[in-house]
């Protein structure tokens, strides 16, 4: 009996580790709704969602190669080239909407790979590595671009993305979400998503289990980047406008949603649904703030406030089981 | 939930009682202290010499749209001089550092002429003034006036009386009343710091309408965007929008459209800003204030003169322009990218789209 209670409790402790997040982010969600009613109103609910697309689709890929123990710091210098150059390959036509949604794809996914070759094959540190891709992809993005948003976004593309079906939930919200159960399944039901935890946990087990670290992890930065081109599509039609520093800054962003979501820099834990949680808990805390009314100041205050408090109630969380 | 909402409130308009209380006139006076200022000669036979000229410019960063049309307007200045030979371009992309190596690379190239625009005034200042001393004059660009004594002249954009302007017009297309929300750049810029000062300023005049909300949207469509659909979920009716940069414009009057509730605001003018100048082509309401890109341009000519030896002001201010809606399909350009400003500048030196 004694021995049954104490397996449940472990159980229970268990499950309370894994689903810590979701328990922040249904405190964070109560918190929000405290304040205002709009949190319970489907159409701004959606917006927030919407609001998020680019940054929690980029943070897809990078959880992968987090979960490998790696890092991808040019994440948001790739948000801002495939979203420069969606615009310039469309050039205003709807005919080339498709070719331009192709080609951006492939451009982040070029990008991811030649990352993850040089991780790879070289021993130099993702950390370092990606930073200096992302500055030199940044170089090539003015290069491109001469500095102006080069090219126009083709009529009907972001009337598509931004339609609400229902009159309730916009098209761009619905590819992020579905991207993100593509994300899970990956992650969840492939070999390649079991090869990313074991890589992560224990190299040198893996590499004695005959495994091909190289392949994995190639195939877990060129994701990364293919997420990224995602995301910079996602820019686009949620702005509409290619500006060439549009995704910069969105890397710290995408870190900390991963890292909050319980993915650890260290590798070999974590996942796609809890870095959705984490970013999901992100853009409460900041809607929140903002639609309270505060001072501006003060709601970098309460907002940062927050974010602590949700980390630091997730480690306790987390601790305790 | 009441009383979570209301400890929250309360804590944060307690907190914030200081930052409100910010002296008004501050920078009316400042503004009106820097044209007195502008208005001084400066002696510049020291710098007198004959050409060919070569030209350097220290760009603070060239990652926007409008300092690449500015740069545009120097090159397109200097090739109507047959005495400037070389145009030379340094770009320190927001590093302060690397523009005070910028500034001094350009020397070493024998530069007769350096026009800059600063990513850190304070930072330059120095190498600056090294520059003068070598008896290199320098012009300031497009940036607010500055009398630091390495600055020779400037061709300067005044944010207060930009936003003095735009704020007037929001006044009268709003007939005097009703509540606003005003879309400011980045926080502590001199741009958001002025242009929410001149508003303030103007509203005195005006006790029937109430500044509901202060925004920073950081010059982001996708931020302005964002926040517009939190304060459309605060606020039921909204009159007026007070948003001098366009491309903020274009978010903020995005969220009311796709909320259904376009037609209750009047949106300010903006900027002439391609993007926002389509809106108001389509949209028949906005109309623009001038943030002109020929402020390069200006700059050259200011540093032909000082070359020559003829005197110069210390500041030539480079006036905001209002464009009524009626008027905007001049300036617009339906074929351009959004992220485009109308100009008067020539084919050949417009950038590549």
């Amino acid at each position: 009996m004694t021995a049954f209670a104490a397996s449940h409790r472990e159980v229970a402790a268990q499950l309370m580790s894994r689903y810590a997040i979701f328990i922040v982010l249904v405190l964070v969600y109560f918190l929000a709704v405290a304040i205002s009613d709009a949190f319970l109103v489907p159409t701004y609910i959606f917006n927030v969602v919407r609001q998020v697309a680019p940054v929690g689709i980029a943070a897809i890929g990078v959880t992968y190669v987090m979960i490998l123990g790696g890092v991808d710091l040019s994440i948001g210098a790739v948000i801002s080239l495939t979203s420069v150059l969606c615009a310039v390959q469309m050039n205003g036509d709807q005919a080339n909407v498709a070719m331009a949604i192709a080609i951006s794809c492939a451009a982040g996914a070029a990008i991811g790979t030649i990352n993850g070759i040089a991780v790879a094959l070289t021993r130099v540190s993702p950390f370092v590595l990606t930073l200096g891709t992302g500055v030199a992809v940044l170089g090539l993005t003015q290069i491109y671009s001469g500095g102006t948003a080069r090219g126009i976004v083709a009529p009907g593309f972001r009337e598509v993305f931004n339609y609400r079906i229902g009159d309730v939930v916009p098209v761009l919200a619905i590819a992020f979400l579905a991207l993100a159960v593509l994300g899970l399944l990956v992650q969840r039901f492939t070999v390649f998503g079991r090869q990313l935890f074991l890589i992560g946990s224990n190299r040198r087990a893996a590499h004695l289990s005959g495994l091909s670290m190289a392949r994995v992890t190639i195939l877990a930065y060129a994701l990364s980047g293919l997420f990224g081109g995602f995301a910079g599509i996602a820019l686009l039609a949620r702005s509409g406008v290619s500006n060439t520093l549009s995704g910069q800054g969105l890397e710290f962003q995408v870190l900390a949603a991963v890292v909050l979501g319980g993915t650890t820099f260290e590798g070999g834990r974590g996942g796609v649904a809890g870095t959705i949680a984490g970013i999901l808990v992100l853009v409460i805390a900041f809607n929140l703030v903002n639609i309270s009314g505060l001072p501006y100041h003060m709601q970098l205050v309460v907002m940062g406030t927050i974010i602590i408090v949700a980390s630091a109630v997730y480690g306790q969380i987390s601790a305790r089981s | 939930m009441k009383i979570i909402r209301g400890l929250f409130l309360s804590v944060g308009v307690l907190a914030s009682a200081g930052m409100i209380a910010n002296p008004v006139f501050a920078d009316q006076a400042a503004d009106a202290a820097q044209t007195a200022k502008a208005a001084e000669s400066v002696d510049t036979s020291a710098f007198k010499k004959g050409g060919p000229y070569k030209i350097g410019v220290s760009a603070g960063y060239l990652s926007n749209s409008w300092v690449v049309f500015a740069l545009q307007h120097v090159r397109w200045e200097a090739s109507k001089h047959s005495e400037i030979g070389d145009v030379v371009v340094t770009d320190a992309a927001f590093n302060p550092a690397k523009q005070i190596s910028d500034i001094e690379d350009l020397l070493r190239q024998n530069i007769d002429l350096l026009i800059y625009w600063p990513v850190d005034d304070r930072a330059i200042a120095d190498a600056l003034k090294r520059a003068v001393e070598a008896g290199v004059p320098t012009v300031q660009a497009g940036g607010g006036f500055t009398d630091n004594p390495g600055t020779v002249s400037n061709a300067y954009i005044s944010q207060w009386q930009l936003g003095e302007m735009v704020a007037r017009r929001l006044m009268t297309d709003l007939g005097g009343k009703g509540k606003i929300i005003a879309m400011l750049p980045i926080a502590g810029t001199t741009a958001a710091v002025d242009q929410l000062d001149a508003l303030q300023t103007v509203l005195k005049e005006y006790p029937g309408v109430e500044l509901a909300s202060i925004e920073y949207g950081d010059w982001n469509r996708a931020k302005a965007k964002q926040i517009t659909e939190n304060l459309l979920q605060r606020f039921p009716k909204i009159d007026g929008v007070f948003s001098p940069a366009g491309q903020m414009s274009i978010g903020v009057a995005e969220a009311f459209d796709e909320a259904g509730r376009i037609g209750e605001v009047t949106m300010s003018p903006g900027d002439e800003y391609n993007g926002w100048l389509k809106w108001v082509e389509k949209n028949k309401e906005g109309g623009a204030v001038t943030f002109p890109t020929r402020a390069g341009q200006v700059a050259v000519k200011i540093g032909f003169r000082i070359l020559k030896g003829e005197s110069v002001k210390r500041g030539t201010a480079v006036p905001s322009a209002y464009i009524a809606p009626a008027d905007i399909s001049k300036y617009v350009d339906q074929k351009a990218p959004d992220d485009w400003w109308a100009s008067e500048l020539p084919a050949e030196f417009l950038p590549k789209q």
